[in-house]
């Protein structure tokens, strides 16, 4: 009988353990996880925290799940170090577990800035249960909070603590919100959004002190100017959790290294989830893309791979749905380009008033990246035709009608058609 | 059966669909079971296929275009779409009261023989209004008359005649709003043109052409084929009769009449009594001719001679599924074109009379004013010598029959209200001052397979007159009632209201009044001016404590006909299904809403009978109270 | 387990479907009030047309899900016995991941309502609505036809 484990109890860890037991009933599946929680839905923290959902609705696998799979599932245990010439791994509690394979799918974990008082109580990450538990223990004396970071996690915070009655302003070091993933343009509009809905964005500018006497008090700002401010979020990225592999031997860089099967260089150990660096399709190099669907897929196949299906993974790509106050914005790929490479095209077109933005960012006549705000309906198109590298000449023209669609595609993508008689 | 029962409350009418299931005989509601899910765009009106850059369809959801091709909306589309039903429904009144007025013209020059003045004070009434000297003699009058009514149809200068009988109140709101209607032909035409591509683009000003386009059918075509009708084929007196499929009879050549003009039915009448034909039908072995009529020739020859009913338009089809037909002589107007197809399954001969309406592959006799009774014999003739052909074993009539009183004009009415020799209103306005009656109402219009047969006719009458009023009835509608029994002078007592009993106890009338086929909706009209004339239920008619209804309504004359009533200031309610202009918010606002103030009545669209007859019976309570009338006695 | 296939020689676009679909999953079942309801239901099935034919796009339940994959809130399932993607509406916070990733574009967003729009076989019918509203029968409701795996 194999044993398996699997650190880390997320989207990818999840998925590879169901995608194991699937092809074996019979090996042993161990997984650990740092948290004390059994599985739940990570992005959805945000929504528990404005009370749009009950905590029921964020639990991702119930407790029966682990049973029903016959999975050990361990929690609340640190793994430090990872051994791949005994074949186990070593815990905080220096209890040492055996693998025949192991997934390492520990995630990530939010970026601290090194400035002063950021250790302070009442300093957060926007990452956890229990982040969400302890900023929920300050709501009641908090009346105004500051979000580090424009980015996704860092506007979601906002978006919760707003809709919990605080005061919200984000600090944002660049010259928009969600600079990873959006253009100027686009973010406009989402940014209209926010501040339409009293979200007071503080662009250009970054913390650089955080005030108090044991608790918070205020945020210095690089201005001199000092926000008050009783809760602190820190959304400035993630790092993935690599420190257990360390000293193991397995190819690092942002993340863990990962060929085309997502093994490691470590043949009997695979990465998944946020941890990994894996090919990026529209960068075609070595990408962290930490995003929930990336996570489950990779998990999927990693668990088959180690499962001896021998799956390829053709990679990951960016992107991002994101929604504020009914507006939907989603994000592909790249929307940087290179001014001085003829070999770029972008078209875009904007229509402020009905709060519409598309743009395409297109490569040597293949989709790279897209930005779609406002109307978002065929996204999952443009995402096919940048995974499938598709030369998208003959159908470019007509990215931007309404009624555009996937029978446009049929012919050009890769499918064997079969509903269509 | 509890299917069947979903279909019509009638009993006859269950049994023929039994029948026509047994034989695996495709009928209406088949049909439509074939037809469903119905397109939801057609439903609202939102589709367009005015020009040919379309068809164009606004996505009712929002979500896709809001606008056709050339750049007209919901509301435009659905205005356009309704003002060509109201064209139409207009078109098949008037057409046939240019035929009625044609049959004047050729009799007064002594071209069509079988006719004549038969109704000599009414030719002499028509005649003042038309400023004739009454004092020529009666051939003269005649053949001035006839020249002035075919000239409202070409009209070009001037107002219809006929508008003059309006109360002046009602005739100065039609000129304030530009809507008085001039020549009949004209009016449609115009209201065609201004459905052309790039006219006219307010759905308010169409719904202005469309109501001066329905005026120009209620106060002119409609009303001139009543009108004349009643001259050359005498005015209806009540008259007792049966209706129903029960009405075929076994042993008797069958001839149904179905249709609507009265002018060769008449006619037929005549034939099937006509001793040479008697004699042959008895010689193939049967006891006799037994003609009757179906739809509103069935009014028509019901109200001027008592001809048995054999039912409205939801079972013309049923009638030769008895197998006992041996003719269906059909003209014009709501004649199902399935008809060719289920009389193939029987002996039955359906013939077609009119050049306007023809089948392929169907015997055609054409009619002729000038051989009116000759076509006529030749008809019945072959429906006589059909006789031979039919299979018993396939004979099957229910046996569903009941009787009815009909033949209650605008004339009659009140004749009979004010006393023989007192013929006034002041009676009738009496018993509606005093609260004796609650007020009245029009029930009229179609049978629809979408709604259950007869069902909501039935039960809103019942509703009304329970509450004290007096149901004015025409069409399939009248046809639905008396079937149930409420068209005769004992159903007051089982279902009228206290007040409305002890009127018809009085004057021996029935609490429901049929007062005939679809074109003599008109009487009502004129009947309720004379109300106004005679004093004390206000100036308008939009004052009168009344409202109407089409219960089950399907046809574009029943636009025309709910469109010339409201405009003449009557609320009226669409049932069965709404107008087809719930695409359009605006229009149907405005419909529903906003044209009170425009024009002092308004429609509504209510599924539901009971909610229908509570809505008509609060507007004829608002009314009497407008009119500081006291509160309905009972 | 059936499947929705498209003749699509018969599909004249005229959009009964998607009429009859907004209806199946309306409050009031019919198109005279559905178009008035305060959510309004909309259809998920469109009519899209490409090179002179028209193509009937909807949910095409997919073996490998993307968009179950893609799904942060857990509401979408595929039930392997029923061959259907499972959506439990009262997970789904609205975040577009599916519409995102759906390689058919047969997902649509619902704005107003904050749940996507996609095609759930009326899974309480015998058959799809669409399928009966289809005037030329090119809808058709039949036992899956294996394709030939190129993997």
């Amino acid at each position: 009988m194999k044993k398996f484990v699997i650190i880390g109890n997320s989207a990818a860890g999840i998925s590879a353990a169901e995608e194991i037991r699937r092809r074996d009933k019979d090996a042993a599946i161990t997984m650990i996880s740092s948290e004390d929680y059994t599985a739940y839905c990570r992005c959805l923290i945000s929504y528990y925290l404005a009370k749009d959902i009950k905590e029921e609705k964020i639990v991702l696998r119930p407790q029966s799940f682990y049973k029903d799979n016959n999975i050990e599932l361990i929690l609340d245990k640190e793994v430090t170090r990872v051994d791949p010439k005994k074949n186990r791994i070593i815990c905080a509690d220096k209890k040492q577990v055996e693998y025949d394979a192991l997934l390492i799918a520990s995630g990530a974990s939010p970026k601290f800035p090194d400035i002063k008082g950021v250790k302070r109580k009442g300093v957060f990450g926007f990452r956890t249960i229990k982040d969400i538990r302890e900023i929920e223990s300050l709501l009641t004396v908090a009346k105004a909070a500051c979000v580090l970071g424009g980015g996704l996690v860092g506007l979601k915070a906002a978006y919760a603590l707003k809709k919990r009655g605080l005061e919200v302003k984000v600090i944002i070091k660049s010259q928009h919100v969600l600079s990873q993933v959006l253009d100027a343009a686009a973010a406009g509009l989402v940014e209209q959004q926010l501040t339409g809905n009293a979200i007071e964005l503080i662009k250009g500018h970054d913390a650089i002190e955080i005030i108090g006497e044991g608790d918070v008090r205020a945020v210095k700002l690089d201005s001199g100017k000092a926000l008050e401010s009783g809760l602190i979020i820190v959304a400035k990225g993630v790092a993935a959790n690599m420190n257990l592999v360390r000293e193991s031997g397995i190819a690092l860089n942002q993340g863990i290294l990962v060929n085309d099967m997502l093994a490691t260089n470590i043949p009997n150990i695979y990465a998944a989830g946020d941890v990994t660096e894996s090919l990026d399709i529209t960068l075609n190099k070595p990408n962290v893309n930490a995003l929930w669907p990336v996570a489950v897929e990779q998990g999927r196949i990693a668990g088959a791979n180690i499962a001896q299906a021998g799956l390829k993974y053709d990679g990951s790509l960016g992107m991002n749905s994101i929604e504020f106050f009914g507006l939907p914005v989603v994000s592909l790929g790249v929307y940087k380009t290179d001014a001085n490479d003829p070999s770029y095209e972008v078209l875009q077109k904007s229509d402020p008033g009905q709060k519409v933005y598309k743009k395409f960012v297109i490569k040597d006549n293949v989709l790279i990246g897209a930005i779609l705000a406002g109307k978002i309906h065929n996204s999952g198109i443009f995402l096919r035709l940048m995974r499938e590298k598709i030369n998208i000449l003959s159908v470019k023209e007509r990215f931007f009608a309404d009624d555009f669609g996937y029978p446009e595609i049929r012919d050009i993508v890769r499918e064997e058609e079969k509903i269509y008689l | 059966m509890s299917d069947i029962k979903s279909k019509s409350i009638d009993l006859a009418t269950q049994e023929g669909i039994k029948k026509a299931q047994d034989e695996n005989i495709k009928i209406v509601w088949d049909r439509l079971e074939a037809q469903e899910p119905q397109c939801g765009f057609g439903q609202l009106g939102i589709c367009c296929t005015v020009c040919s850059m379309g068809p164009c369809r606004i996505d009712p959801f929002g979500e896709g275009a809001q606008v056709g091709v050339c750049g007209a909306n919901a509301d435009t589309i659905a205005a356009r779409n309704l003002a060509r039903k109201i064209a139409v429904g207009a078109s098949a009144h008037s057409d046939h009261g240019r035929d009625v007025a044609h049959t004047i013209t050729l009799t007064a020059h002594g071209h069509a023989h079988d006719y004549g003045v038969v109704d000599e004070e009414k030719l002499k009434v028509l005649a003042e209004e038309f400023g004739i000297d009454t004092g020529k003699p009666k051939e003269q009058i005649t053949k001035e008359l006839s020249k002035k009514l075919l000239e409202e149809f070409g009209k070009q200068e001037g107002d219809l005649t006929f508008v003059k009988r309006a109360p002046k109140k009602r005739q100065q709101i039609w000129k304030k709003l530009g809507i008085t209607p001039r020549g009949i032909d004209r009016e449609i035409v115009e209201m065609l043109h201004s459905t052309h591509i790039g006219v006219d683009n307010d759905y308010k000003n169409l719904i202005n052409t469309g109501m001066r386009c329905a005026l120009s059918d209620g106060w002119g075509g409609s009303m001139v084929a009543t009108d004349v009708q009643d001259i050359i084929l005498g005015s209806p007196v009540p008259v007792r009769s049966k209706v129903n499929l029960g009405v075929l009879k076994e042993g008797y050549v069958n001839i149904v009449v179905h249709g609507h003009e009265p002018i060769l039915s008449e006619m037929a009448v005549k034939a099937a009594a006509d001793p040479e034909l008697v004699k042959l039908a008895k010689a193939k072995g049967a006891e006799g001719i037994n003609l009757v009529g179906m739809c509103c020739t069935a009014n028509e020859i019901l109200m001027r001679h008592g001809i048995p009913v054999a039912g409205n338009f939801l079972q013309q089809e049923l009638a030769i599924i008895t197998g006992a037909v041996e003719l269906m002589m059909v003209d014009v107007q709501c004649i199902m074109p399935a008809l060719k197809e289920i009389a193939s399954c029987y002996h039955t001969k359906l013939v077609t009379t009119s050049p306007k309406a023809k089948f392929p592959g169907v015997v055609h006799i054409e009619f002729q004013p000038e051989k009116a009774y000759e076509i006529a014999k030749e008809i019945i003739r072959f429906g006589v010598e059909n006789f031979s052909n039919r299979n018993k074993n396939r004979v099957d009539i229910p046996k569903h029959e009941m009787d009815l009183v009909a033949g209650f004009t605008k004339e009659i009415v009140f004749q009979i209200l004010g006393g023989r020799y007192r013929a006034t209103y002041k009676p009738l306005n009496e018993a509606i001052i005093s609260g004796r009656l609650r007020g009245l109402a029009g029930v009229v219009g179609c049978n629809n397979a979408k709604q259950t047969h007869d069902y909501f006719h039935t039960t809103v009458v019942k509703e009304l007159i329970k509450k004290d009023v007096l149901v004015l009835q025409t069409g399939c509608s009248a046809i639905a009632c008396a079937k149930q029994g409420l068209l005769v002078p004992e159903a007051a007592i089982e279902y009228a209201g206290k007040g409305l009993q002890e009127i018809c106890d009085a004057v021996g009338i029935p609490p429901v009044l049929h007062l005939g086929s679809c074109v003599d909706n008109s009487r009502i009209l004129v009947a309720a001016a004379q109300m106004i004339a005679e004093g004390g239920l206000g100036e308008d008619l939009s004052d009168i404590p009344a409202a109407g209804c089409a219960p089950e309504w399907m046809s574009e004359k029943a636009v025309s006909i709910g469109f010339y009533f409201m405009a003449s200031g009557v609320y009226t309610i669409f049932g069965a299904s709404p107008l087809a202009t719930l695409g359009s918010k605006n229009l149907t606002d405005y419909l529903t809403g906003e044209l009170e103030n425009v024009v002092g009545a308004r429609f509504d669209f209510c599924d539901d009978p009971f909610k229908m007859a509570e809505l008509m019976i609060a507007h004829i309570d608002k009314k009497r109270q407008a009119l500081n009338l006291k509160p309905a006695m009972y | 387990m059936k499947q929705l296939y498209y003749d699509i020689k018969k599909c004249l676009g005229c959009k009964s479907c998607e009429i009859a679909c907004a209806l199946a999953h309306s409050l009031t079942q019919s198109i005279l009030t559905a178009i008035k309801e305060e959510k309004l239901s909309l259809p998920r099935k469109k009519i899209l047309y490409s090179k002179g034919k028209n193509y009937p796009v909807s949910c095409r339940h997919c073996k490998d899900p993307k968009c179950v994959d893609a799904c942060m809130a857990h509401a979408l399932v595929y039930n392997k016995e029923k061959g259907i993607v499972e959506h439990d509406e009262s997970r789904c916070v609205g975040c577009w991941m599916c519409v995102m990733v759906c390689p058919y574009g047969a997902i649509r967003p619902n704005i107003k309502t904050k749940i996507p729009l996609r095609c759930d076989k009326c899974k309480d019918k015998d058959e799809p609505a669409c399928v009966r509203a289809c005037p030329t029968g090119a809808i058709i409701w039949q036992e899956e036809v294996v394709v030939d795996n190129k993997k």
